[in-house]
């Protein structure tokens, strides 16, 4: 089943528009000073509404898995989804592709790196900006190969 | 019988954070499964779910020794499409009797808390017997591209929003993500996890009926296999299929004078996740919400693990399954791997030989994909004595149940 991102969602739209700026934003409550994840019209918590708030992009890897092809119809060809924790709210875990550039490079749970902007199309429908986890070389350094779309 | 209070209950079962035990009231010994009932099992059949559900019916009120026109309770799945209706029960059977019906019925999680909402409807005079049923075509859908097992994940409007658009979908991958995880955390490896698959297809290999019984299994097949979604490999993953399975339920009472030894409901347990459903954000990846069901079961029916003699647990994957066995307490948190090793889940090696045999029949993996409630069928064979492969005097018995977000847990004893 297809399901593109919704720009004009009213819970989910603005984190594809900050995407489509290169820009990853999360839900966060300002009373609590907390980010809540996903979102949802108030903070659990207190109560308080919640407001999108853009992040470094630097995270950590909570854990990984390489899809082979033809498991999601969406996505015919093989590749690695990932759970992403943010420096800034290391409780949560955002979804998104690996941008894994370098093919023999080990991961590893919990190994930083950064958010990059690739451009994701499924079987069907338009090509989107989404953000995806570059994992950090042990010298610290990335990638700076341009991915193809996935 | 005196009943304990749900404050009783709550201060014996102690859960961690990260979620919540539903605040389940004491029907330890109120009502037994009296009559157990399947049809065969299969991949793409062509067969209709409400008439599969009908003859698996018509098979439990038939082992239970009653009639249909004795059955006054229905209970099905609200959740999968096709269950049978009061109206399709009457028109089938030919009976004119109202009938008591829920739809918290079914398998998953409901094949464990369907005990305590049936004991709930006797205690409340509302039905006497009452029959849960559970039908899937999802084989026949599935060939014939009418619907997969991750429609409702692929429809759920921040799942489909956030996670679809990534990737983060099917099933497969959710219970993948976390496996790698596990084996993080607690050094499990391909050739432990392997115990699993391989431990169930050899009980589907002695168990008739089971879509797997004639397909051997050995851990060099394993191996070779590229995985699915890594590290979870294609045996790792349950099957999709055909079938249907239904249970009688009736008041423990009339249950000691019908044909059947009686499966006692002791226990039920119903665990949830804090943020439920969204599993990507539960607090530890590494278990299951069984962490939360497990111990309000455990404090309803007065038991513990340890004097539990074999288990059921949905093993959608295998990693699952694992978690499952940790959490309902038979071994510690990241010891599974090698507590599953040595034919511990084997039911040649029972309690008092140091194991725990679990999903005789050969479970999600390797019997069928009835959701479970198959698991809950062989429990009660197994409290019978007339399982396929027998658990040496087995007396009590747990069906741990599992929908991602949420757990069950149902306790069963023998009757007599």
């Amino acid at each position: 089943m297809m399901n593109a991102p919704q720009l004009d969602h009213p819970l989910t739209g603005p984190f594809w528009k900050a995407a489509a700026r290169q820009e990853l934003q999360i839900t966060w409550c300002g009373a609590c000073n907390n980010a809540v994840w996903y979102p949802r019209a108030n903070c659990p918590d207190c109560g308080h509404s919640l407001h999108w708030r853009a992040l470094s992009g630097e995270g950590l890897l909570a854990s990984w898995c390489e899809v082979a092809a033809g498991l999601n119809p969406n996505f015919p060809s093989a590749y690695t989804c990932a759970l992403v924790s943010p420096v800034e709210a290391p409780h949560i875990r955002i979804v998104m592709q690996l941008a894994n550039c370098s093919a023999e490079k080990a991961l590893h749970c919990d190994m930083p790196g950064r958010v990059r902007f690739i451009s994701l199309q499924q079987a069907a429908g338009e090509p989107y900006l989404a953000p995806a986890f570059e994992p950090y070389h042990d010298d610290g350094t990335v990638c700076d190969k341009q991915l193809a779309p996935g | 019988m005196t009943r304990r209070s749900l404050q009783s209950i709550a201060r014996a079962a102690v859960v961690p954070d990260g979620g919540t035990s539903l605040a389940l009231d004491d029907i330890a010994g109120v009502a037994a499964i009296t009559g157990i009932g399947e049809t065969a099992v299969s991949g793409p059949s062509g067969r209709e779910p409400r008439q599969m559900a009908l003859e698996a019916i018509a098979a439990a009120i038939a082992d239970a020794g009653l009639q249909p026109a004795d059955v006054d309770g229905l209970m099905v799945s609200g959740h999968i499409a096709d269950q049978i209706t009061p109206d399709d029960f009457r028109g089938y059977f030919g009976t004119q009797r109202p009938l008591w019906f829920s739809t918290d019925g079914g398998a998953m999680i409901w094949a464990g808390t369907c005990g305590h909402t049936a004991a709930t409807a006797m205690l409340a005079g509302k039905a006497t017997h009452i029959v849960n049923v559970f039908a899937v075509d999802w084989a026949s859908r599935r060939a014939a591209g009418t619907g997969t097992p991750g429609d409702w994940h692929a429809g759920e409007a921040l799942k489909a929003h956030l996670e679809v658009p990534m990737g983060w979908y099917p099933q497969p991958v959710y219970f993948a993500t976390f496996a790698r995880r596990y084996m993080h955390e607690y050094g499990l490896t391909e050739e432990q996890l392997a115990t699993i698959p391989l431990t169930f297809r050899r009980h589907a290999n002695g168990h008739p009926g089971a879509v797997m019984g004639d397909r051997k299994l050995t851990l060099e097949d394993y191996l070779n296999r590229a995985p699915l979604a890594g590290p979870l490999r294609r045996e790792d993953c349950c099957l999709i299929s055909d079938g249907a399975a239904a249970w009688v339920m009736s008041p423990t009472e009339r249950a000691r004078d019908m044909p059947q030894v009686p499966a006692i409901i002791d226990g039920v347990g119903h665990g949830r996740i804090a943020g439920a459903p969204y599993i990507s954000q539960q607090r530890d990846m590494t278990a299951t919400p069984q962490v939360f069901a497990a111990p309000w079961a455990y404090a309803m029916a007065n038991t513990g693990p340890s004097e539990i003699d074999v288990i059921a647990v949905y093993d959608c994957f295998s990693s699952t399954a694992l978690m499952q066995i940790e959490d309902l307490g038979f071994c510690r948190k990241g010891d599974g791997g090698s507590f599953i090793q040595d034919n511990r889940l084997h039911h040649t090696r029972p309690r008092q030989k140091g194991g725990i045999p679990c999903n005789t029949h050969g479970g999600l993996l390797s019997h069928s994909y009835l959701l479970g409630a198959s698991h809950v069928v062989e429990l009660v064979k197994q409290l019978r004595g007339s399982a396929a492969n027998p658990v040496a005097d087995a007396r009590r018995a747990v069906y741990a149940g599992f929908t991602a977000d949420e757990s069950s847990t149902l306790i069963l004893s023998r009757g007599r």
